[in-house]
C-alpha cells in the first residue's frame, strides 16, 4: 500500500510534467515533440485513474483529494487538450491547451502534496484560481489572445475561485485544541514510598565508543539511572533540574499512571525549571518493561539523553534478566556491546527497548526464545520462534525469554551484536519478521459495541496557523495546537481507525491507556491479545484499536517519532 | 527592467551555486542529524522558489520572449520535482528505517535533477542577458518572425 501511494505520486508527476513539456514543445512548434509528450501525458493519466481507483478501495482516506479535487481537474484538462490535439492545423494553436492541461495536474499534485486529507472547497477553489491565472498567463505571453468574452469569464470565474477558496481555507478551527486552563489533576494519595530515586537532570559529557559526546543526562550518565521496583512497592521519584534551560519532566512510557504523574508540560504539571524540583509518586501495581523520558521539548531532550529504563517485577529477579535500551546518541549507537557468560539451563529474559524516533530491527541467534511481552503486556501462548526478527517501534518494548543453551547466544541490532554470551557469527538480515498480530493464542475482544470512534489521518500538509508558514505532519489535516480535543467519558469503549497516508512510518503512542489491536489494513488480528501504548502505523496502513476510557485526565496522544510530534502531530484526548 | 532580469538570474545562479554548497555540508557534517541539511531544505524551498518567481516577473516586464519566460518557469517545477524525489527516496527505506538500493537510485534523480536545473538557470541567465544588450538585427527579424502562422 505504500508503494501504491508513491508510485501514484510518481505518476501524477510524470503526467503534470508530459502536459506540461508538451505544451511548451507546441509553442516552439516542435510538432513531433509535442505530440509525443501529449500522448505520454495521456497515458500516465489513465494509469493514474487505475492507481487513484486502488487507492479509493483501499479506503476513501487515500483518494479523497483525488477524485474530489484532481479528478474534475484533470477531466477538464483532457477535454480541453484532446480534441485541440486531434484537430490541430497549427501545432502552436494547443499549446495553451496543453499547458491547461499541465497546469491542472501540477495544481492538483500541490494538493495531494501540500493540503492532503481531508478534501477541502477552500484547497479546491484556490487551485481552480491558481490553474486559470496560470492558464490567462501563458495565453497573453504566447501571443494568442483569447476572445474578449472567454478571458473576462476566466478572469471572473478565477477571482471568484480566489477569494472564496481564501475565505475559506483562513477561517477559523471549527474546535479549538484543549486549552490550558493550569489546573492541573490532583495527586491521588498512594500511600508511604517504599522505593525512592532522585534523578537530576543536568548537561553532561559521556564516553560513548571511544567519544567524548556533549549530552543532557539524568545523574551525568546515558541512559539515566535504571528504576526497578517489585509490585506493591510505591515508587518516589525526586526530578531535579539542575541546568537545562528548557525545562524537563518525566514522562513514564507505557506505564499507566494517574494523570497528575504523566509528566506532560502544560498539560498535566509546569516544566521543571532550572534550580526546581517535581516529586512523582505511583505504586507498582503494573509488572513489565517500561522507559522514562522527558517531555519538554521532548525530541531534543530525549535525544540527547534524558531517558532511562523503568522495570516492574512481580517478585525479586530470578535467572538472568537483562535490559537492552537501544539509543542513537549523537550518531552513535548505545548501548556499548556486552558479553557475559551464562550457565546452560539458566532462564534468561532480555527486556528490549527502542528509546530512539524510528523502528529498529533486532535478531536473536543461537537459541529458540518466545515473545513474552510486547509494552508491559504478557502474551497469551507464545510459541518458540527461531531465526525471527522482530521490529519494534519507536518508544516499545519486546520481552524475548529462553533458556540458556550450552552454545553461545548473541543478540543483534540492526545487525550490530549488542549483547551475547559468547562469539556467535550470524547472518540474520534475511531472516523473516515476526508479525505480532498473527503470534500467540486469541481471545475474544471484550467489547461488542464502540461508545466513541475516532479516525486519525495522518498525512502532511502546510500550516497556516502559526507564526512562520509550516509543512507540517498533520492529524486530519491539522496540526497542533490545532487538532480537536477528543472528548471521551469514564468508562466509554473507544475506538480510533488509524490511517496513514503519508510515505513515513508513525509509530502511534496514547498516554494513559494500552489499546487493544483490533484489525490492520482490514484483517483482523488472529493471535494474543495485543495490548500496545506504541506501535508502527507504516504508509498505508490502517489500524483500528480499542480501549476502555478508565483513567480520567487529559492525555496526550501524538507520534512518537519526536521530530513530527513536534512537527504537529500531536493531539490531546481528555475526559469530559 | 532588463538589467534588473540580469541581476535576479546572477542571484539565482548565486544561490544554485550556494545550494550545491549547502549540499555538501551536509553530506559531511559529523554527526548527520535531522538538521545537517537545514541550509540546503530552506535554500531548496524558500530561497530558489522565490528567486524563480522574480525571475519570472521581470522576465514578463520586460517583455521577453515567451521562449525565455517559459525557460525562467521550468525550475519552478524542477524545484517542486525536487522536493517530490527527496521526500520519495527518504521514504524507500527497509523496516528499520535503512536506505534500500531502490530509495539510493531515487536519490540519485535528485542530483540528476538538480543539474538539469543550473543549465536550465545558466540557459534564462544567457538569454537575459542577451535581451539587455542593444537588439542586433537578426533578433527583430526572428520576433517578427514567431507572429506569423508557420
Amino acid at each position: 500500500m505504500g508503494s501504491l501511494i508513491a508510485a501514484d505520486l510518481v505518476i501524477a508527476v510524470l503526467a503534470a510534467a508530459g502536459w506540461l513539456g508538451g505544451g511548451a514543445a507546441a509553442a516552439a512548434r516542435r510538432r513531433l515533440l509535442a505530440l509525443a509528450l501529449a500522448g505520454f501525458a495521456l497515458l500516465a493519466t489513465v494509469g493514474r485513474a487505475v492507481t487513484v481507483t486502488a487507492l479509493a478501495r483501499a479506503g476513501w482516506w487515500f483518494a479523497a483529494e483525488k477524485v474530489l479535487i484532481a479528478g474534475p481537474l484533470t477531466l477538464a484538462a483532457v477535454a480541453v487538450a484532446v480534441p485541440r490535439l486531434l484537430r490541430a492545423g497549427d501545432i502552436r494553436s494547443v499549446a495553451v491547451p496543453l499547458l491547461f492541461a499541465g497546469y491542472a495536474g501540477s495544481g492538483a499534485l500541490l494538493v495531494t502534496v501540500l493540503h492532503g486529507y481531508p478534501a477541502s472547497a477552500g484547497a479546491g477553489l484556490l487551485t481552480v484560481a491558481g490553474v486559470l491565472a496560470a492558464t490567462a498567463v501563458s495565453w497573453r505571453v504566447l501571443g494568442a489572445r483569447p476572445s474578449g468574452t472567454v478571458s473576462r469569464t476566466a478572469v471572473a470565474v478565477a477571482v471568484g475561485a480566489l477569494v472564496t477558496g481564501t475565505g475559506l481555507a483562513v477561517a477559523p478551527a471549527a474546535a479549538p485544541a484543549v486549552t490550558h486552563d493550569h489546573r492541573y489533576e490532583a495527586a491521588p494519595e498512594v500511600g508511604e514510598p517504599t522505593r525512592r530515586f532522585t534523578l537530576t537532570a543536568g548537561t553532561a559529557t559521556v564516553r560513548v565508543s571511544g567519544r567524548d559526546v556533549e549530552a543532557w543526562a539524568f545523574n551525568g550518565q546515558v541512559p539515566g539511572p535504571e528504576l526497578t521496583a517489585t509490585v506493591g512497592d510505591v515508587l518516589e521519584v525526586t526530578l531535579r533540574n539542575r541546568d537545562i534551560g528548557r525545562g524537563v519532566t518525566l514522562h513514564w512510557h507505557g506505564y499507566d499512571v494517574p494523570n497528575s504523574q504523566d509528566g506532560v508540560p502544560d498539560v498535566t504539571q509546569d516544566a521543571v525549571l532550572p534550580g526546581q524540583e517535581f516529586v512523582y509518586r505511583f505504586r507498582a501495581d503494573q509488572v513489565g518493561t517500561y522507559w522514562y523520558h522527558t517531555h519538554s521539548v521532548s525530541d531534543v531532550g530525549v535525544r540527547k539523553g534524558l531517558y532511562g529504563v523503568l522495570v516492574v517485577r512481580p517478585a525479586p529477579a530470578t535467572g538472568v534478566d537483562v535490559t537492552v535500551p537501544v539509543h542513537t546518541l549523537a550518531g552513535l549507537p548505545l548501548p556499548a556491546p556486552r558479553t557475559e557468560p551464562v550457565g546452560a539451563g539458566t532462564p534468561v529474559r532480555l527486556r528490549l527497548i527502542n528509546t530512539d524516533s524510528t523502528t529498529h530491527r533486532y535478531a536473536l541467534a543461537g537459541t529458540p526464545f518466545r515473545v513474552a511481552a510486547i509494552d508491559g503486556s504478557d502474551l497469551r501462548g507464545p510459541t518458540p520462534l527461531a531465526d525471527t526478527a522482530v521490529l519494534i517501534p519507536a518508544g516499545g518494548r519486546y520481552d524475548l525469554v529462553f533458556t540458556a543453551p550450552a552454545t553461545p547466544v548473541a543478540l543483534f541490532v540492526d545487525g550490530r551484536a549488542v549483547y551475547s554470551t559468547g562469539p556467535v557469527s550470524a547472518e540474520t538480515d534475511a531472516w523473516p519478521v515476526l508479525d505480532p498480530l498473527t503470534y500467540g493464542v486469541a481471545a475474544p475482544v471484550p467489547w461488542s459495541r464502540f461508545d466513541k470512534e475516532f479516525p486519525l489521518v495522518l498525512d502532511r500538509g502546510l500550516d497556516l496557523h502559526g507564526l512562520l508558514p509550516r509543512y507540517a505532519h498533520t492529524v486530519n489535516g491539522a496540526a497542533d495546537p490545532d487538532i480537536p480535543t477528543q472528548v471521551v467519558r469514564r468508562g466509554d469503549v473507544v475506538r480510533f481507525t488509524i490511517v496513514n497516508r503519508s510515505l513515513v512510518v508513525h509509530p502511534w503512542h496514547l498516554h494513559g491507556h494500552h489499546v487493544l489491536v483490533l484489525s490492520r489494513n482490514g484483517k483482523p488480528a488472529t493471535g494474543s491479545p495485543l495490548w500496545l501504548d506504541s506501535f508502527d502505523v507504516r504508509p498505508g496502513d490502517v489500524w483500528e484499536v480499542a480501549f476502555r476510557a478508565d483513567n480520567p485526565g487529559t492525555w496526550a496522544n501524538h507520534c512518537h517519532n519526536l521530530p513530527h510530534a513536534d512537527a504537529g502531530m500531536m493531539l490531546h484526548l481528555t475526559y469530559s | 527592467m532588463r538589467k534588473a532580469l540580469v541581476v535576479v538570474t546572477t542571484v539565482s545562479l548565486f544561490a544554485y551555486v550556494l545550494q550545491f554548497v549547502f549540499a555538501a555540508v551536509g553530506a559531511f557534517t559529523k554527526p548527520a542529524g535531522d538538521g545537517a541539511f537545514a541550509l540546503h531544505s530552506v535554500t531548496g524551498m524558500a530561497v530558489i522558489p522565490a528567486l524563480t518567481l522574480l525571475t519570472v516577473l521581470f522576465a514578463v516586464l520586460a517583455k521577453a520572449p515567451g521562449r525565455l519566460v517559459g525557460l525562467a518557469l521550468l525550475p519552478l517545477g524542477l524545484v517542486v520535482l525536487q522536493a517530490l524525489i527527496a521526500m520519495l527516496a527518504n521514504s524507500l527505506t527497509d523496516a528499520s528505517g535503512g536506505s534500500t538500493p531502490f530509495g539510493l537510485t531515487v536519490a540519485g534523480l535528485h542530483a540528476l535533477n538538480g543539474i538539469i536545473a543550473v543549465h536550465v538557470v545558466v540557459a534564462v541567465h544567457q538569454g537575459a542577458r542577451k535581451l539587455a544588450q542593444p537588439a542586433p538585427v537578426a533578433a527583430t527579424r526572428v520576433a517578427v518572425r514567431e507572429g506569423e502562422p508557420a
